[in-house]
Order: structure tokens, then C-alpha cells, then sequence
């Protein structure tokens, strides 16, 4: 389906206003207390601001940081298991970035893997994701390196691109079919996507070179270099903070607990975790097999550019290069997989 | 920064430490440097964006970095208490770390900024820092600028937090806390959170819900500031790294502000003054006990 329409930026503010008198949440890039800009609920569209990348990523509102599971209580011997519904009403996402819809579409193959979990695809059905083409990124951006590119729709419901007082619109699913459809009026006639090969062709520049796109070679040095003194080298600097991974827009690995809210009911919920931690892979026995930070660092790539590789056939990052970005240390990840291709086709080695 | 290459030369040639902590120049500007060889030491810089407190690496418990041997660091004023509660503590033992003191007029917020030290730019910790240099080091080098005035914008959100009633208070935690993801950043940044298992972490049992919830969160940073208070050295890395922005240094600040006043005790880079928690004065301040 590539179908394209054109909106207005007068009626994509109509719109905006049309789904909110409708009762739809709608959430997208706004300035939050401490001056940055995160995604997050919306009441107009002039909350929206397009210029630079959100700090956080669509990760959370399809696996929020804390999560009931169900709740329980106890009775005797019994235990009754109250569940928590994952149907969600819906909500449209309006100014995602490319790099963070795709994101999404990568972690649908892990959460359709070995079971289907419900609340991520309860979020789903119920989120329709209007992207915006990407105006370019800094030096940490690198998605045409890892297949996507600042106008990638992968993920995204509708794609726009700006041209002369509004955007052209592509139409890439259903569900971005259904919202132009059931906002009729609020689209029309108007430039085709020609007029917006400008912008795009800019924003790919902005981002070309930064690391080598060679993902295969990046993939199969890191299935062959378990051990390589790389690893040590590089996760010198590294604090086991975790930031790379809660700024991450693929990074999904979770911590499940029991929380007892009185002698007889609790809930179970799910948070956020990352293999960054020392906690994270700490065996009952007191025995941990990632046992210093070398490991950790190594996991994060490893998961990213092999693991996730061979079993999917998918990379786990969109290099939206926020990793990079929010580290306290400088840790670059742009720099570490610049040095792996050099070092696979024998431009370099471990400094 | 010459003399602060020279000398780490020097020091790695003469085989008297292994490796240099300091700051090299990295794609998104000032960040921790690990030189492990004398020509290396030609990476190393200092300059008003090298905000990283470096005495986070000294703890013990990083294995990672033990293995690197004896190392010298490049450290501030600032981070030379940070160091100094690390000896205090027993937690490193003096004569383990050759310490290259680097004179300081104050830095910047971040590192990758190419904005100039100014009034408009110095980060609101150093604003009213009164030390150029510090006293705990082997070699001191450099030169400093004269540093910015008091007070800091931080003071002065306290003061107007403490004049406020309670509500407004709780209203104010609340909205920020309510932020925090537990991803535990603050204390893994911290040069003095250097547990070996966190008590955050401990499951059997939990004392501390991991959830990043309204209950969770509160116990999580009132935990922290407790345990920190007496022992923050104000190096301001735990809000510098805060992903979602939470002013975590009115929490440390005002409890300093606590400590002072009651146990007349300031961070200091001396490692003989005795830290409040473990000391005990025949007049301290005890009304408070039942």
C-alpha cells in the first residue's frame, strides 16, 4: 500500500483538535518541565515540537517502565488471580521519528517469539503512528547504517514529509488508511512526494558515513570475538548505568516482581531492566557468569548486531544514536562499530 | 596541559603506575581516558568541559578496572574530596594512587558543549566553590581562572522549598519523583555508593520496591539521600546523569545543609577529618532521641 494524500498544516492542527474532541489520546514530541523535549501527551498540535530528537524513545508507550501483570489474592490455601485488561483505548502518536517507529516493528518479532505478550500487541492494535520525515541528525545518527534511512516507514501508519504550507502524506498501512478515511476532510489535493526529495535528500546526508553500513561484517566479528581484549578496552569507561538502554528504543529486557500491597494481595508487575547491571544475570547461588562490566558492554552489541541478527534476521538498533548521546562516560557507540569494521577488514585493531 | 602530559609520561615510562585516569577528547566531546602507555599520555586534556568526577573508578568494587594495577588520576578540587571519602571510608588505601591535582576555576554543565566558561554557562555547583586547588594530590598542575560567586541557583531553590509549607513540598517530590525510571544511574555514577549489593537490589527480602512507582520511587531516593548524608562530596554527577532530569542535588544539597549545620562537618579532601556517621561527640546534637 503507497498510496499519498496532502495535509495543511492549518488542518493538521484541525486534526489534532478533531481527535481530542473525539476522545483520543494523542501523544508526540512536546517540552517537558526541565526545558527537553520527550514525547508525551499532547492537547494541541502547537504542544509539538519537531526540532531535534525526543530524549526518550516510543518504547514506552507500548512497554511502559512499570506495568501490572495481574493481581492476586490470597484466601487459605487458595490464591485468586484477578486479571488486568489488555485491551487499550486508542491513541495516535503524531510527530514519531523514523528511527523510534521502526524500532517498534523490530521489537514485534521478539514479542511474537516464544509467546505473544498481549499488553505490547493490546498497545499496538491501539496505536496508530503518524511519522514525520526525519530534518537530519547529528553525528550519533546512523540509520541508513543499520538499513533504514530519515524517511524509512518502516512502523509508521502514515509518513510525512513537509512541502510548501503542509505535508505530503503516504499512506504505508491499514491503520493509516483508517485515519485519513475517518479525518476526511482534513486531507486533500496537494504537492506529491517529488516535492519533497529535497529535504529528504538533505536529511540523508546529515547522517551518511557515520558508521560503515557493512552490519554483516560488524555481526560475523562479533560471533567470532568472544574473547577479544576489545571488549576489556572499551568497557573501561563504562559505569553499568543502564542509560544507553532506557534511552533505547530496542532495548526490551524486563524484570518481573511480586509485590505484596497487604498480607493477602499483591500485584505482579513488570519494569524495565538492562543486561548493564551487575543484578541482571546474579544467579540465587550468588554466582554471576557476567561477572564484570567487559561482559556487559560486550552483551549490548552482541545482542544488538548477532544475537538478535540470527534469530530474527533483524538488527536490534535503528541507530537513532541516543546511546551515545546520553552517556555520562562518552561511551560512542558510533566509534565502537566504526572499529569493528576496521578491525574485520583489517584497518585497525584494539588501540 | 603540557605539564599534565609531561608528568603522565613520565609516570607511565618510569613504571610507577600503569595506566592515567583523566579526560581525552571523544566524538561527543570531554570524556574519562584510560592511558595505558607513555605516548598515550599525548591524548590526555583538562579544560572547563571535563566535568566527570574520575574517583567513580576507583572503587573497589569495579573489576574490571583493578585489573589495570596501580593508576594515577587527574582529579579536581571538587573530586579530590570525592577521593578523600574513598580513603576516609578504607575503602582504597592512599598509597595505591598517584594523584595529579588539576587547579580548577570551574566547569561547564556538558561536555560536549563548545560554549566558553562564563557566568551564563558555569554549572551551578561550581558557583560559589571557593577551591582553586586541591589539597589531596601527589603533583598539582595547571592554572585556574578565579572561579564564579555564591550563590548558586540550586541555593536558592532550596531556601524556597524549605519557606514553603509542607503540601507544596510533597506536591513538588512528587511531580519530580514521579519521573524516575529506578534506573539506578545516580548510584552507579556515585563515587561514593561503592556497595557491593546495593540494599536496592536486595530481594530477600525487598526492602525497596523496584517498581518505578509512586511508593518505590520515594523509598528508592529517600534511601539514598540518607545514606549519603555526610558522605556527598557535591560532585553533582548523579544529576548531570539523571535521564529523565530529576534535580537529584536539592535532595544531597539540602541534607549537606543538614549535616553542617547540626554536625558542623563539609566534604572536605582531607582524609583525617572524621566523617559525622561513625564519630561520635559527647555534644552532638541528640534531642532527637527518644
Amino acid at each position: 500500500m503507497s498510496t499519498t494524500t496532502f495535509i495543511r498544516t492549518e488542518d493538521l492542527k484541525g486534526l489534532v483538535a478533531d481527535l481530542r474532541a473525539a476522545g483520543i489520546g494523542v501523544a508526540g514530541p512536546a517540552r517537558t518541565s526541565d526545558g527537553a523535549v520527550d514525547y508525551r501527551s499532547i492537547n494541541a498540535f502547537d504542544d509539538v515540537v519537531l526540532d531535534g530528537q525526543p530524549r526518550n524513545s516510543l518504547k514506552q508507550f507500548f512497554l511502559p517502565p512499570t506495568e501490572p501483570l495481574f493481581k492476586y489474592q490470597r484466601k487459605g490455601s487458595d490464591v485468586a488471580i484477578l486479571e488486568i485488561s489488555t485491551t487499550f483505548p486508542p491513541r495516535v502518536i503524531l510527530g514519531a521519528r523514523p528511527c523510534d517507529a521502526a524500532a517498534v516493528d523490530v521489537l514485534d518479532k521478539v514479542m511474537n517469539w516464544d509467546y505473544t505478550d498481549e499488553p505490547w500487541f493490546g498497545r499496538r492494535a491501539a496505536t496508530t503512528i503518524v511519522t514525520f520525515a526525519c530534518p537530519g541528525g547529528d553525528r550519533s545518527c546512523f540509520c541508513t547504517s543499520v538499513g533504514l534511512a530519515p524517511d524509512a516507514t518502516r512502523g509508521s501508519d502514515l509518513l510525512l514529509a513537509p512541502a510548501g504550507d503542509g505535508y505530503v502524506v503516504e499512506i504505508v498501512t491499514e491503520k493509516g488508511q483508517a485515519l485519513v478515511t475517518a479525518n476526511a476532510k482534513r486531507f486533500g489535493a496537494g504537492a506529491g512526494v517529488e516535492a519533497t526529495q529535497a529535504y529528504r535528500d538533505k536529511a540523508r546526508a546529515s547522517v551518511e558515513g557515520h558508521v560503515p553500513a557493512r552490519p554483516d561484517v560488524i555481526r560475523a566479528w562479533v560471533d567470532a570475538h568472544f574473547e577479544d581484549p576489545f571488549w576489556a578496552e572499551i568497557s573501561l569507561r563504562c559505569h553499568g548505568c543502564g542509560g544507553c538502554a532506557a534511552a533505547c528504543p530496542t532495548c526490551h529486557c524486563f524484570d518481573i516482581v511480586d509485590e505484596p500491597e497487604t498480607l493477602t494481595e499483591g500485584t505482579r508487575r513488570r519494569n524495565w531492566d538492562t543486561c548493564q547491571t551487575s543484578v541482571f544475570t546474579a544467579h540465587a547461588s550468588g554466582h554471576n557468569p557476567r561477572n564484570d562490566q567487559c561482559g556487559r558492554c560486550r552483551q549490548r552489541v552482541n545482542h544488538k548486531f548477532a544475537i538478535y541478527p540470527a534469530r530474527f534476521n533483524d538488527i536490534l538498533c535503528t541507530g537513532c544514536g541516543r546511546c551515545a548521546r546520553t552517556c555520562p562516560a562518552g561511551q560512542d557507540v558510533t566509534e565502537i562499530l566504526t572499529r569493528i569494521v576496521a578491525m574485520a577488514t583489517g584497518q585497525g585493531g584494539a588501540a | 596541559m603540557t605539564e599534565l602530559r609531561e608528568l603522565a609520561r613520565r609516570l607511565l615510562s618510569e613504571g610507577t603506575v600503569n595506566a592515567v585516569l583523566g579526560w581525552e577528547e571523544g566524538p561527543r566531546g570531554a570524556r574519562p581516558a584510560f592511558v595505558t602507555t607513555p605516548e598515550g599520555a599525548d591524548t590526555l586534556i583538562f579544560d572547563h568541559r571535563c566535568v566527570h568526577n574520575l574517583a567513580s573508578y576507583l572503587s573497589p568494587r569495579r573489576p574490571h578496572l583493578k585489573r589495570l594495577g596501580k593508576v594515577a588520576m587527574v582529579l579536581k578540587p571538587c573530586d579530590a574530596r570525592a577521593v578523600a571519602g574513598l580513603i576516609r571510608e578504607t575503602q582504597i588505601p592512599r598509597d595505591k594512587v598517584v594523584l595529579i591535582g588539576v587547579r580548577c576555576g570551574g566547569v561547564i554543565t556538558d561536555p560536549d558543549s563548545t560554549a566558553p566558561l562564563t557566568e551564563a554557562t558555569v554549572a551551578d555547583r561550581c558557583r560559589g566553590c571557593p577551591d582553586r586547588e586541591g589539597h589531596l594530590a601527589d603533583h598539582t598542575v595547571g592554572t585556574a581562572g578565579p572561579g564564579f560567586a555564591g550563590p548558586s541557583k540550586r541555593a536558592q531553590k532550596i531556601e524556597e522549598l524549605a519557606a514553603a509549607p509542607a503540601e507544596k513540598r510533597w506536591a513538588f517530590w512528587q511531580s519530580e519523583l514521579e519521573k524516575c525510571v529506578r534506573c539506578h544511574a545516580c548510584r552507579q555514577v556515585c563515587p561514593m555508593c561503592y556497595c557491593d549489593r546495593c540494599l536496592a537490589d536486595k530481594t530477600q527480602p525487598r526492602w525497596i520496591e523496584s517498581s518505578p512507582h509512586a511508593r518505590g520511587n520515594m523509598a528508592w531516593h529517600v534511601a539514598r539521600a540518607m545514606h549519603l548524608a555526610g558522605r556527598c562530596v557535591d560532585c553533582g554527577e548523579c544529576e548531570r546523569v539523571c535521564p529523565e532530569g530529576i534535580p537529584l542535588g536539592l535532595i544531597t544539597r539540602k541534607i549537606a545543609q543538614v549535616v553542617s549545620e547540626r554536625y558542623d562537618f563539609r566534604p572536605s579532601d582531607d582524609p583525617a577529618v572524621p566523617a559525622p556517621v561513625g564519630t561520635y561527640r559527647m555534644d552532638d546534637p541528640q534531642e532527637f532521641i527518644l
